[in-house]
């Protein structure tokens, strides 16, 4: 049987995954100017940044394909 | 060394819009065949007018999330060696962290050009023999008419696996290999180094675990994802350190290369084995040809060549070209493969997989 599509996953993420690129736009000096300072934990930023987004794009690519039907074959 | 502003570009949407089809392309080659389509970021940050090595760092920003991503999903698929991967990434570790630091001192001494011909100069060595072996076994293959089937595994490899030092064997159940430590130790070396001087450590990695180790195709390109994931987090971690990721860059890779690179996963699932040679071995050989168009622009920057500044400008172009044509030949000859695979196949795209 067909699994439903999952459409809440796509939302949710995709609003999650929108509002963090929207962040990065709109600070985009101030992130900057703060991800590539070199003192303190400040290195960790960019790291922790695309955990983040990875996190939240990552699930929202994968609804995508598969709203799309688009899915990969089990051998 | 401080960062300063001259190293991060201002953004214009041209930019943006070519980086997310960058990113997309890069990331369904990356799905597919394991190693980075760094080797494509790398370059076209380059051509932009991003320096060299905020464009690594900032590829191994976008890379080891990706991979995170890749390598989550194409473990669903059973395609994933975890203990050959995390075996590998430990010297790997190594190598990349090696890597970061002659990158550094290379900057440090011949400047922005120097570090620019640097990466050239290793892609041009690494893709042309690399790519010019994988292409030779593609088409012995393809000539045999063995396509279908898996792959043999190679002489080299028969040896590499008869050799046994005791206390130093590891069987690997998903690549379905025994093989000595001593082995993997050099090829996961070899993978970090190169991961951190172009950010494709795969070109050495993939090819490495199937014609050294002997493991199939499919099992090489994916376990290379979970070694990209330890190399792209160690190297971001080493270049973060000195200011040189452009988080910007980056994260605009991400949103173009998470398509991609789900896309590419489900690719795997369609194609004949050696396909992902093919396709491996045409977008080295292509971006090589890209890298060394580049390499005379750089010398003559370092004062080494005269050359006039049309024909730098024209070599620039059509560096760009090949680039753009190495892109365009991969995803074409995977989506094709994708699409062959399917319509040849058992299953529709529209239903699901069987649980």
């Amino acid at each position: 049987m067909e699994r439903s599509k999952p459409y809440p996953l796509l939302i949710a993420s995709g609003i999650a995954s929108g509002l963090l690129y929207l962040l990065l736009f709109l600070y985009e000096r101030e992130i900057l100017a703060a991800f590539t300072r070199t003192d303190g934990w400040y290195p960790a930023l960019p790291v922790l940044a695309a955990f983040a987004f990875s996190f939240a794009h990552g699930a929202f690519t994968a609804s995508f394909w598969e709203v799309l039907g688009v899915k990969g074959r089990k051998k | 060394m401080d960062p300063s502003a001259t190293q991060f570009i201002d953004l214009q949407h041209g930019n943006v819009l070519a980086l997310l089809a960058i990113g997309f392309v890069g990331g369904l080659v990356s799905g597919f065949i394991g190693s980075g389509g760094a080797f494509v970021l790398t370059p076209a940050m380059m051509s932009m007018g991003v320096p060299g090595v905020v464009a690594v760092a900032s590829n191994l920003c976008h890379k080891f999330p990706k991979a995170l991503v890749g390598a989550y999903q194409r473990n669903k698929f059973g395609h994933v060696d975890i203990k050959l991967g995390l075996v590998m990434a430990v010297s790997a570790a190594i190598g990349v962290w090696l890597g970061a630091d002659i990158q550094h001192q290379i900057k440090e001494s011949y400047g922005e050009p120097g570090s620019n011909l640097y990466v050239s100069l290793a892609f041009v060595v690494v893709l042309t023999v690399v790519g010019g072996y994988v292409l030779y076994d593609a088409i012995t293959v393809y000539r045999s008419g063995r396509s279908d089937e898996q792959e043999r595994v190679s002489r080299l490899a028969r040896w590499v696996q008869s050799v046994e030092i005791p206390g130093t064997m590891m069987h690997f159940r998903t690549a379905n290999i025994r093989v000595s430590a001593l082995f993997t130790l050099p090829l996961g070396f070899a993978t970090g180094l190169l991961a951190s001087i172009i950010a494709v450590g795969g070109f050495i990695g993939v090819p490495g675990m199937m014609y050294v180790l002997g493991a199939p195709g499919l099992i090489a390109s994916a376990t290379e994802l979970v070694i990209a994931f330890v190399m792209g987090f160690g190297g971001t971690i080493k270049y973060a350190l000195h200011g040189l990721v452009d988080i910007r860059l980056a994260m605009i890779l991400l949103a173009g290369s998470l398509f991609g690179i789900q896309l590419g996963v489900i690719g795997t699932t369609y194609v004949k084995p050696f396909m992902i040679k093919v396709v491996m071995a045409a977008i080295m050989l292509i971006v090589a040809i890209s890298r060394g168009l580049a390499v005379p622009v750089y010398l003559t920057e370092l004062g080494q060549l005269d050359l006039a500044p049309r024909t730098m400008a024209v070599l620039h172009m059509a560096s760009f070209a090949f680039l753009v044509l190495a892109l365009c030949t991969g995803g074409i000859i995977i989506v094709t493969a994708m699409l062959r695979g399917y319509r040849a196949g058992a299953m529709p795209l529209k239903e699901s997989a069987p649980e």
